[in-house]
C-alpha cells in the first residue's frame, strides 16, 4: 500500500517537472530541461545495456553500434524516405535487433575475453563503416534535418514534450527491465551469469538466454537512437565511438550493475556530473576512466553496494 | 608486379609492427592471464617518448630509439605496481574494465598533453625513396622487419635460456608450480610487463617514421594484436606472431586492391572467420608461451 | 535395453588419450561405480555423457537413443542429473531458489499463463515449492532453505547440489566424488543417500575415491587406469583383481 502510493506520488512528481522548473529556475529552464532529457534517454540505455551486462553476466562492447544502428536507420527513413515518426521508431529498433541477432550468433561462440574484444571489433567495424559510406550514410557530413516526431496530429517539437516523450521511454523501459530479470526469466539470466556449468545441468540453455538479454538489449538501444535522433535533430559518426561503452560502464558501475535503481542513479549521477564539474570534453573523460578505474576496483557494487553494507550495518 | 611487391613490404611491415605488439600482449596473457586492453596505449606513449627524444631533444636514432623502449619499460613495471597488481586476483570482467578505464584516461591525457595533430617523426632512412627494380620503398621498411625477426630471435633465447626468461614459460605452462618451487610470482609478472611495454615502445621507435603518431593510434591496435593472439592460439607467442603477419598482409593486399577505407575491418573480419571455423585458433590451443 | 550404454568412447586434449574406446554399459535401476586412480579419465567421461565435452569417436546411448555431443542442457532435461567434483551451486540464490532453478525448465506453461498468474501456474508453482522443501528436508537443510546458498558450509552445499540434482525427478543420476572432502559423518548420510536413490528404482553412477564407500554400496564396479577400461564385476572380484591393484600399487 505504502509502496503504491510512493510510487504515485513519485510518478506525480516527474510527470509535473517541466512545470516545477519553470517556476524554480525560470532563467534556466531550457538547459535544465535539455539536461533531463539526455538523462532520461541515458538512463533507458543504460537499463538496456544492463540486462546484457548486469544480468546476463556478458560483457559485451557491442552496444554503440546497436544505438548507432537504431539511430542511423530512423534518421535515414525519415529523411529520404520521408517516413513518418510512428513507423521509424519500429524500423530502428526491429533493425537493430536484427543486427544483434546476426552479431550475437557468432560472437556467442567466443568465450570472455575474444567475446568483448569481438564485439569491440564490430563496434569499430560500425563506427569505421558510418564514416566511410558516405554516399549512404553521409560520412562526417552527418544526416541532417531530422524531423521531430509527429504522431498523427501530436507533434513532438517542445522541450517538455520532449521531456515527457523521455521520461515515458524510460519508464517503458523500466517496465521490461523489470519483467525481463525476475521470475523464472530472470533466475535464467542469473543462473547463466553465476555458473554457466551449473546452469547447464538445470537444463538452462546458455546460449539461448544470452542471445535473448543481447537482442532486446540491442533492439532497445536502436528505440532509444531513434528518440535521440528525433530530439537532436542531426546524426553523426561520432555518436558510435567506443567511449560510449565507456560511459555506460560507468553508470552501471556507478550506481550499481544488475539493479534497476543502481543503474538509474549511476545514470542521473553521470548526466549531472559533468554539469557539477563543468569542464571541457577530454578532461572530462579521464575523470570518467578515473573513474571507473577506482570504483571498478574498490567498490563495484557501486551506489547499491553501498546501501547494502548500510543497510546491513 | 612491382605494385603487389610494395604492398607486400608494406604488408610486412604491418605485420611486424602488429607481431611486436601481440607478443606483448600474448606474454601477458600467458604469464599471468591477463588480456591488457591498454596496450594499444604502450606503443602510443612509446611513439611520444621517441618523438620527443628524436625530434625534441635531438638524438641519434638508435639512442632515441632505445630510450623510446626504456622509457616503455619503466612505464611497464610502474603500470603492473600501480594497477595491475590489485586486479590480478579479480575477475575478468574487473581486469577488462580496469584496463579499458586505463586506455581511456591515457588516449585523453595524450590529447590533453600533445594535441591531437598527429607527430611526424621522418628519419633520413624513412623520407628517402630508393627504386629497387621498379619497387620504390623506404629502407625503414625493411629495417623493420629485420629489427623485429633479430628481437623475436632474442626473445626466444630469453625464454629458453635466461632464468627470467624460463621462469617466464614456465609460469605460463603451470602458475601453481611455480610458487611451489620458490619461483617468485610477483617479480615475474613485473618483468613480464616491463617487457611487454619495452616491445612495444621499440615497435613505435623503428615504425613511427612511416606512419605518424596520434593518441588514438592505440585502440584499433589493441584489437588488431588481439586480433593475432586469438587467431595465434590465446596465450601461444610463436602463432601470435604468425597471425599478426598474415594479418598485416591481409590488411595490406585489402588496402591496395578492395578498400582502402575499410582496411580496418580486416583484422576484426580476419579473426572472426578464424574463430567460427577453428575456435581454437589456427595452431589450436598450446600451453605456455 | 540399457539406460545408458557408452560404446568405444575416445576423447583425446593437448596430446594426451583422456579417455581410450571405453565401453560401458548400465541397465536401469543398477548402482554402479567408476573407480581408477588419478588422471584415469572418470571426470572426462562423465562430461562426455553428460553434454559437456564431444568425444572424438565413440557412441553414447541413453534409452536406446543416441545423444553424443548434444549439448549439456538438453541432456539434463532428457532426465540425466550429475553433481560436479568442484561443488557448485548459485551462490546468491537460497537454497530452496536453487533447487527451483533445477525444476524451472520442466515446467511447462505458456509465457501468457505465467503473465496472467493463471490458477494452474499457482499450483505448479507451490507444487514445487513443495517438492524442493521436502527435498531439503531429506538432505536435513530444512532449516536453511532461505539461507543464502554461498553462505552454506562445504559439506552443506555439497547436499544442496545433491539435492538440486534431483530436483526434475532425473531416472540416471551421475554423482561426481560424492564422499570427497566431508567428514565421515557426512559420509555416512551421503551412503544413505544414494541407497535410498537406489531403492527408488533410480540409476546411479558414481565416480568416487573413497575405497569404503565404494566396496560398501556398488552393485557393480568398473576401473578405469589411463584412459582405458581394464576391469569390471561385482566389488570383490575387482578388489581382489591383478590388474587393479597393479594400477593403484603397481608404480
Amino acid at each position: 500500500m505504502m509502496r503504491a502510493l510512493r510510487f504515485t506520488i513519485a510518478t506525480a512528481f516527474l510527470i509535473a517537472v517541466p512545470w516545477i522548473v519553470a517556476a524554480t529556475v525560470p532563467g534556466q529552464q531550457r538547459y535544465v530541461l535539455h539536461v533531463l532529457i539526455f538523462t532520461a534517454l541515458y538512463g533507458a540505455l543504460a537499463l538496456s545495456y544492463d540486462l546484457v551486462v548486469g544480468h546476463v553476466g556478458s560483457l559485451s562492447l557491442a552496444h554503440p553500434a546497436f544505438f548507432g544502428i537504431g539511430a542511423y536507420t530512423a534518421a535515414l527513413l525519415a529523411t529520404e524516405a520521408r517516413w513518418p515518426f510512428a513507423a521509424a521508431l519500429p524500423a530502428g529498433i526491429a533493425m537493430a535487433g536484427l543486427v544483434a541477432l546476426a552479431v550475437g550468433v557468432p560472437m556467442f561462440r567466443l568465450t570472455e575475453h575474444s567475446f568483448a574484444m569481438g564485439t569491440l571489433g564490430f563496434a569499430l567495424v560500425a563506427q569505421i563503416v558510418a564514416t566511410n559510406w558516405v554516399d549512404f550514410t553521409r560520412g562526417p557530413l552527418c544526416v541532417t534535418g531530422i524531423p521531430k516526431p509527429q504522431l498523427g496530429s501530436l507533434r513532438i517539437a517542445t522541450l517538455p514534450g520532449f521531456y515527457w516523450t523521455g521520461l515515458a521511454a524510460v519508464g517503458l523501459v523500466g517496465l521490461l527491465y523489470h519483467g525481463l530479470t525476475t521470475f523464472r526469466l530472470g533466475r535464467a539470466f542469473h543462473a547463466v551469469r553465476d555458473n554457466e556449468t551449473l546452469a547447464s545441468a538445470a537444463s538452462i540453455d546458455p546460449l539461448k538466454y544470452r542471445m535473448l538479454a543481447f537482442v532486446i538489449g540491442g533492439a532497445v538501444a536502436g528505440g532509444v537512437g531513434t528518440l535521440y535522433v528525433s530530439y537532436v535533430g542531426v546524426l553523426c559518426p561520432g555518436e558510435l565511438a567506443v567511449s560510449l561503452s565507456v560511459n555506460l560502464l560507468v553508470m552501471l558501475f556507478l550506481g550499481g550493475v544488475g539493479s534497476l535503481r543502481g543503474v538509474l542513479v549511476g545514470s542521473v549521477a553521470f548526466t549531472a556530473l559533468p554539469e557539477i564539474l563543468r569542464m571541457a570534453p577530454t578532461w572530462r573523460m579521464v575523470i570518467y576512466g578515473l573513474l571507473l578505474l577506482i570504483i571498478v576496483i574498490r567498490a563495484p557494487d557501486g551506489f547499491e553496494g553501498v546501501i547494502r553494507r548500510r543497510s546491513r550495518a | 608486379m612491382s605494385d603487389l611487391l610494395e604492398q607486400l613490404l608494406h604488408g610486412l611491415t604491418l605485420g611486424s609492427l602488429y607481431a611486436m605488439v601481440a607478443t606483448g600482449l600474448a606474454l601477458m596473457f600467458g604469464v599471468v592471464r591477463l588480456i591488457n586492453f591498454a596496450h594499444g596505449e604502450f606503443y602510443m606513449l612509446g611513439g611520444y617518448a621517441f618523438w620527443y627524444a628524436y625530434a625534441e631533444l635531438g638524438l641519434p636514432y638508435p639512442v632515441a630509439g632505445l630510450a623510446a623502449a626504456a622509457a616503455m619499460g619503466v612505464f611497464g613495471l610502474a603500470y603492473e605496481r600501480g594497477v595491475i597488481r590489485t586486479i590480478l586476483a579479480r575477475t575478468w570482467h574487473v581486469q577488462l574494465i580496469a584496463t579499458l578505464a586505463t586506455s581511456i584516461t591515457l588516449t585523453n591525457l595524450a590529447i590533453l598533453v600533445f594535441g591531437t595533430q598527429p607527430k611526424e617523426v621522418p628519419t633520413t632512412l624513412s623520407s628517402t625513396i630508393v627504386d629497387l627494380g621498379g619497387v620504390r620503398m623506404a629502407w625503414q621498411r625493411p629495417l623493420v622487419l629485420v629489427a623485429a625477426v633479430i628481437i623475436f630471435a632474442g626473445l626466444e633465447w630469453f625464454v629458453t635460456r635466461a632464468k627470467l626468461g624460463k621462469a617466464m614459460r614456465a609460469m605460463s605452462q603451470n602458475r601453481e608450480a611455480c610458487a611451489v618451487v620458490g619461483v617468485d610470482v610477483q617479480r615475474v609478472a613485473l618483468a613480464t610487463f616491463g617487457l611487454s611495454a619495452a616491445l612495444a615502445g621499440g615497435a613505435a621507435a623503428l615504425v613511427s617514421p612511416l606512419f605518424n603518431i596520434f593518441p588514438d593510434v592505440g585502440a584499433l591496435l589493441t584489437l588488431k594484436a588481439f586480433a593475432a593472439v586469438i587467431v595465434g592460439g590465446f596465450g601461444y607467442v610463436k602463432g601470435a606472431i604468425a597471425a599478426a603477419f598474415l594479418i598485416g598482409l591481409a590488411e595490406s593486399l585489402a588496402a591496395g586492391y578492395v578498400s582502402y577505407a575499410y582496411k580496418d575491418a580486416i583484422a576484426f573480419v580476419f579473426m572472426v572467420a578464424v574463430l567460427l571455423v577453428r575456435p581454437q585458433g589456427l595452431f589450436g590451443r598450446r600451453i605456455g608461451i | 535395453m540399457a539406460l545408458l550404454e557408452v560404446r568405444g568412447l575416445t576423447k583425446r586434449f593437448l596430446g594426451i588419450t583422456a579417455v581410450d574406446a571405453v565401453d560401458v554399459s548400465i541397465e536401469a535401476g543398477e548402482l554402479v561405480s567408476l573407480i581408477g586412480p588419478n588422471g584415469s579419465g572418470k571426470t572426462t567421461l562423465f562430461n562426455c555423457v553428460t553434454g559437456y565435452m564431444a568425444p572424438d569417436t565413440g557412441r553414447v546411448l541413453f534409452h536406446g537413443r543416441d545423444v553424443t555431443g548434444v549439448a549439456a542442457h538438453r541432456i539434463a532435461r532428457l532426465g540425466v542429473g550429475r553433481t560436479f567434483q568442484l561443488v557448485s551451486v548459485f551462490p546468491r540464490l537460497s537454497a530452496l531458489e536453487n533447487l527451483l532453478t533445477f525444476l524451472q525448465q520442466h515446467q511447462e506453461e505458456s509465457v501468457l499463463a505465467r503473465l496472467v498468474r493463471a490458477p494452474r501456474v499457482r499450483r505448479y508453482e507451490a507444487a514445487a515449492v513443495e517438492r524442493a522443501r521436502m527435498l531439503l528436508d531429506s538432505v536435513g537443510l530444512g532449516a536453511r532453505a532461505d539461507a543464502p546458498a554461498g553462505s552454506l558450509s562445504y559439506g552443506q552445499r555439497k547436499l544442496l547440489a545433491f539435492a538440486a540434482a534431483l530436483m526434475p525427478d532425473p531416472g540416471l543420476v551421475l554423482l561426481d566424488e560424492p564422499a570427497a572432502a566431508v567428514n565421515p559423518t557426512m559420509i555416512n548420510q551421503m551412503k544413505e543417500q544414494i541407497l535410498g536413490l537406489h531403492g527408488q528404482g533410480k540409476t546411479v553412477l558414481l565416480v568416487e575415491h573413497n575405497m569404503d564407500v565404494v566396496m560398501d554400496i556398488s552393485e557393480r564396479v568398473i576401473v578405469l587406469d589411463h584412459g582405458q577400461k581394464i576391469a569390471e564385476g561385482s566389488p570383490e572380484a575387482v578388489r581382489r583383481d591383478p590388474k587393479v591393484i597393479e594400477a593403484y600399487f603397481g608404480r
